[in-house]
């Protein structure tokens, strides 16, 4: 019995040594301590001997499988010190990436927009991009001789006009979505932000007959222009960064009264004035007051409701950003341009 | 509109000791916005850009009256002086009267008409008018034609001066062009003239190309003796016309197109004619004619200040409010919790609402100094559009290795041509800018394959999409909009743009049917493509491209493509993944080969096992191959079948129960070649 006990033990050292992965280490845990080992089979002849030998072998059985325990731990340390030792990675050398693709520039600061302003209940809605002139001039209290209008600024559709519509229209702005989105909620108050592609007959390093326009609009009881403030500096510090300051200037929009050009610092100059600025501002876009017959246009009171709107050009918020310095490259679909971003 | 404008002569009306760059900073914040400061020796000039709303301010004194206005309200010392002569007594102060016969054939083309004779010493402008336009970039001619600008600049009024010997019979009539009709204007250029342009004739010609440029016929030059003086107003809408079908403006035309006050008309005839006096010796030669016959009305508006002060989001001070639009030149009274207005005369085509005079007091008030805070209040959610949804789509599209290309939704007539679409059923455009740009896109599939072909050179397996709406011309009413995905994969087979339209389903959690393709597409082979369904609807395509549109674009066949329409897909209920329990029990997995036919769809195949075997969980396709050994019209598939049970892992006899039966239904009902 004892040479038997001794055997397995010697055995087993010498499998022990020539082991080098975990993965035989576990084979050989089996091997020792399962069903079928050698020293279990060995548990299965106690039983042969006679009764007064019983005792002793089962002590030394035992005490073989302490050993052997030890001897199989060892090992396992052993083995996986190996393991640490061996291989020696590169942390400068360069990972194996899945593929990912990109998304346009334009797609990426549409989501960003779309997120600061929904923290602001705003809710994002699509309106036709061919619409009839009422929803794109005439609601918006644009005179039938105001130049945009005319077949020189904006693109018209090859169809019969609607007695009550008009013209189609490709639609030149965004802000055909204001009064259709009053009629759609009919009872302020509105929070919406409508974001489309949109046409002008215009082509050079700062136009593209099609680009993407913006445009938010919030109709409630009390509406103020401090409040059209708060909105955008909430915005630019949420899109910009922290350091830039938005300010309003007067202007002039025929669907808003008052209306005011939005400007955000320059942040090449910290807003000191320098050659990409006007004097240390840079023009976001335009917004104004709701004027009282665009609201009339959409069956609201306006002695009862008050609103604001604004809206700008995607691409143009994007070249602040990424100082593009053509918005011609949007749509020239150069894979090598696409897959900067 | 720009305009350039010397601060020496600004000031020459507003009185202020307020620097340079601080009336600058005022002004864009409250009034026009001076968009530059240029230094020149000793002056600054400014760069002013003033809305199309705002004439009156296109000019030196509007500037200044502006100017004025801002810096009293910001308590900076301030005082408008008006230019001199503006009241002149114009009666003739010459032995050699002469006349004038002017005839206004309809006063809506020329709202006010007046012109006044004088006899000049033709000569160079003082260095003080000449510098001022050189410095406004006007290059000084003589001292009358340099009066005429100077006026212009100053009050924002165009004129023009004629040489009055050469008008023909002392004659002008002011009437609209007849068909064919021509003007040599002082630029010397031939103009054909569009029907319906306001043109003064005097007996025999055409002398005038109203509000835009005078003719040539009556120019001034080194002999002429005696001048027309010639200030009027035109009907804004017909200059404008007029400009664009000449493809000319002129700074006159720019300021006409606005619409100039009528009411300041005869101030501005005097103040030229002061000037003339001054630098031309100018006597007058003639009785001031002024026909008007519709004084221009000034509306009075009630402003509460209620809603003056809703709109600021702060109280404002009534004498405040008062205080601005006087300084502005606006009549005020003060009544119980309102205001009553009457705008200035240069003022009445842009205030005409309570709205109106909002503006006015706010940007005066100042913008800077109104507080910013956020809407207060709630208002009733509102589910977003599916554009919400399309940008978590994009995402999950980037993320599986795809670029998004953003095209043009206008083609041309050879990109539809493409997509089979005739012109007649396709929305176009009655103006396009080229022909490049002539259709609106019913598909998005040629804008891709052309963005292929552009980069091929560049790049190999490119892989882009795009999601815009489409437009599908309807017999009336609006075109149809609806929102597409389109897929151009390079170097790549039907089974990847298959596999690929089956993430972005997995990704919209609707279930897509495939089937084959029933009629032709322009784009697509027949034989290597299918439709696409969720539920009953045809939501769109997928296929290899067909080698006519593959010469076309100059690609290859081996690019897959698909269309979807995304507004039919997110209309379609999505699909609701219910709870299966987890088995308890080990399954039995086998796999099973055999030859069929090569027209066996594997839907048969899998459909005739899961009817045969109830055992029989999941069928995974591990490969199919066609070849000659095969025989012809063959094809082999391998396929792995788990067997589970939710009572116990199957038996070794229970499984080949089960495969017996499997066997004996594919080779019954599909006539196939088991291998065993």
């Amino acid at each position: 019995m004892d040479k038997k006990i001794s055997k397995i033990l010697s055995d087993a050292q010498l499998k022990l040594a020539q082991v080098q992965d975990s993965k035989k280490l576990n084979d050989l845990y089996l091997d020792f301590f399962g069903k079928n080992s050698h020293l279990n089979n060995l548990t299965k002849e106690i039983s042969k001997l006679t009764r007064p030998e019983r005792p002793k072998a089962g002590i030394a059985i035992n005490k073989a499988k302490r050993e052997l325990e030890k001897l199989y731990e060892q090992a396992k340390s052993n083995v996986k010190g190996q393991l640490l030792s061996v291989p020696i990675v590169d942390p400068t050398a360069p990972g194996k990436k899945q593929k990912i693709g990109h998304l346009h520039l334009v797609s990426q600061a549409i989501e960003e927009i779309t997120d600061i302003f929904k923290k602001l209940a705003f809710s994002l809605q699509s309106y036709p991009e061919v619409d009839w002139d009422y929803y794109v001039f005439e609601s918006l209290n644009m005179p039938k001789d105001h130049p945009a209008r005319d077949d020189w600024e904006t693109f018209f559709i090859k169809a019969n006009p609607d007695p009550k519509m008009g013209k189609q229209v490709l639609t030149p702005h965004t802000s055909n979505g204001q009064v259709r989105e009053m009629v759609a909620v009919k009872n302020p108050p509105i929070r919406m932000i409508n974001i489309s592609r949109c046409y002008r007959r215009q082509i050079d390093v700062s136009h593209t007959p099609m680009f993407h326009q913006f445009e938010g609009l919030l109709v409630d009881e009390n509406v103020s222009i401090a409040q059209l403030k708060g909105t955008f500096d909430f915005f630019t510090t949420h899109f910009f960064g922290p350091k830039r300051v938005t300010r309003l200037r007067p202007h002039h929009f025929r669907f808003t009264e008052p209306s005011f050009e939005v400007d955000v610092t320059c942040d090449l100059c910290d807003g000191r004035g320098c050659r990409m600025c006007k004097s240390g501002w840079l023009e976001l876009g335009g917004a104004g007051m709701v004027h009282p017959n665009v609201l009339k246009a959409g069956k609201i009171d306006p002695e009862k409701y008050m609103g604001f709107a604004f809206g700008w050009g995607v691409e143009r918020t994007i070249s602040m950003k990424t100082k593009l310095p053509d918005i011609r490259l949007f749509y020239q679909n150069d894979l090598r341009f696409l897959e900067q971003f | 509109m720009n305009i350039k404008i010397p601060v020496s002569w600004l000031r020459e009306y507003l009185k202020t000791d307020t620097a340079a760059k601080t009336i600058a900073a005022y002004l864009t914040s409250s009034g026009p916005s001076v968009e530059r400061i240029e230094k020149s020796k000793e002056d600054y000039i400014f760069d002013v850009e003033v809305t199309t709303n705002r004439p009156d301010a296109y000019s030196v004194f509007g500037l200044a009256r502006e100017a004025n206005a801002i810096l009293l309200a910001n308590n900076l010392k301030s005082t408008l002086n008006p230019p001199k002569g503006l009241d002149l007594n114009l009666d003739p102060d010459t032995a050699n009267k002469v006349g004038l016969d002017v005839l206004v054939t309809d006063y809506k083309l020329c709202p006010r008409f007046t012109a006044i004779v004088l006899e000049i010493k033709l000569n160079n402008s003082p260095a003080i008018i000449k510098n001022r336009l050189e410095k406004c970039g006007i290059r000084p001619i003589n001292n009358i034609v340099d009066i005429t600008n100077y006026i212009m600049l100053e009050t924002g009024q165009p004129m023009h001066a004629f040489d009055y010997d050469k008008i023909e019979g002392a004659k002008m009539m002011l009437r609209e062009s007849r068909v064919g009709e021509k003007i040599t204007t002082l630029d010397a250029i031939r103009r054909d003239l569009p029907k319906g342009t306001i043109v003064i004739q005097d007996a025999k010609k055409l002398i005038d190309l109203c509000g835009i440029m005078g003719g040539q016929n009556s120019q001034i030059t080194n002999r002429t003796k005696r001048v027309v003086f010639f200030v009027q107003s035109y009907n804004p809408v017909s200059i404008r016309r007029t400009t664009q079908a000449l493809a000319f403006r002129t700074d006159a035309s720019a300021r006409f197109e606005k619409g100039v006050g009528q009411e300041s008309i005869k101030a501005v005839l005097s103040r030229a004619v002061y000037l003339a006096k001054k630098t031309a010796k100018a006597k007058v030669a003639s009785e001031l004619i002024d026909i008007y016959p519709n004084k221009q009305e000034a509306k009075t508006i009630r402003l509460q200040f209620a809603k003056l002060n809703k709109y600021l989001g702060i109280e404002v001070n009534p004498a405040k409010a008062i205080q601005i639009l006087t300084s502005l030149g606006f009549k005020t009274t003060l009544e119980i919790a309102a205001l009553k207005a009457t705008p200035p005369s240069w003022r009445t085509k842009d205030t005409i609402d309570d709205v109106d005079l909002i503006e006015e007091v706010a940007r005066i008030y100042g913008y800077h100094n109104l507080p910013s805070v956020l809407p207060t209040g709630s208002p009733e959610p509102r589910l977003d559009s599916i554009l919400t949804k399309v940008i978590n789509l994009k995402s999950a599209l980037k993320l599986l290795g795809l670029t998004e290309a953003i095209t043009y939704s206008i083609i041309s007539k050879e990109l539809l041509k493409t997509t089979g679409i005739a012109e007649k059923d396709a929305v176009e455009l009655t103006n396009p800018l080229t022909e490049e740009w002539q259709f609106m896109r019913p598909t998005i599939l040629p804008s891709l394959l052309d963005v292929i072909s552009k980069n091929q050179n560049l790049k190999s397996n490119i892989a882009i999409f795009e999601i815009a709406k489409t437009f599908d011309k309807q017999k009336t009413g609006l075109p149809t909009q609806d929102l597409k995905i389109a897929f151009a994969l390079q170097n790549s087979n039907f089974a990847q743009i298959k596999g690929l339209v089956e993430n972005l389903f997995e990704t919209v959690a609707r279930k897509p049917t495939f089937s084959k393709f029933k009629t032709e597409s322009t784009l697509a082979e027949k034989s290597q493509g299918a439709f696409v369904s969720v539920g009953d609807k045809f939501v769109g395509g997928i296929g290899m491209l067909k080698s006519t549109a593959a010469d076309y674009f100059g690609l290859d066949t081996n690019v897959a493509i698909a269309e979807l329409n995304l507004t039919t897909i997110y209309n379609q209920p999505p699909a609701i993944i219910q709870f299966r329990p987890i088995p308890k029990f080990p399954p039995v997995i086998e796999d099973i080969s055999a030859i069929y036919s090569v027209l066996t769809p594997l839907t048969d195949i899998t459909h005739e096992i899961k009817k045969a075997s109830t055992l029989v969980k999941k069928i995974e396709i591990l490969d199919i191959f066609t070849g000659p050994k095969l025989g012809e019209a063959k094809k082999s598939v391998t396929l792995r079948l788990t067997y589970q049970m939710h009572t116990g892992t199957p038996t070794q006899a229970e499984v080949n129960r089960e495969r017996t039966k499997i066997t004996k239904t594919l080779e019954t009902n599909l006539r196939a070649k088991v291998r065993k």
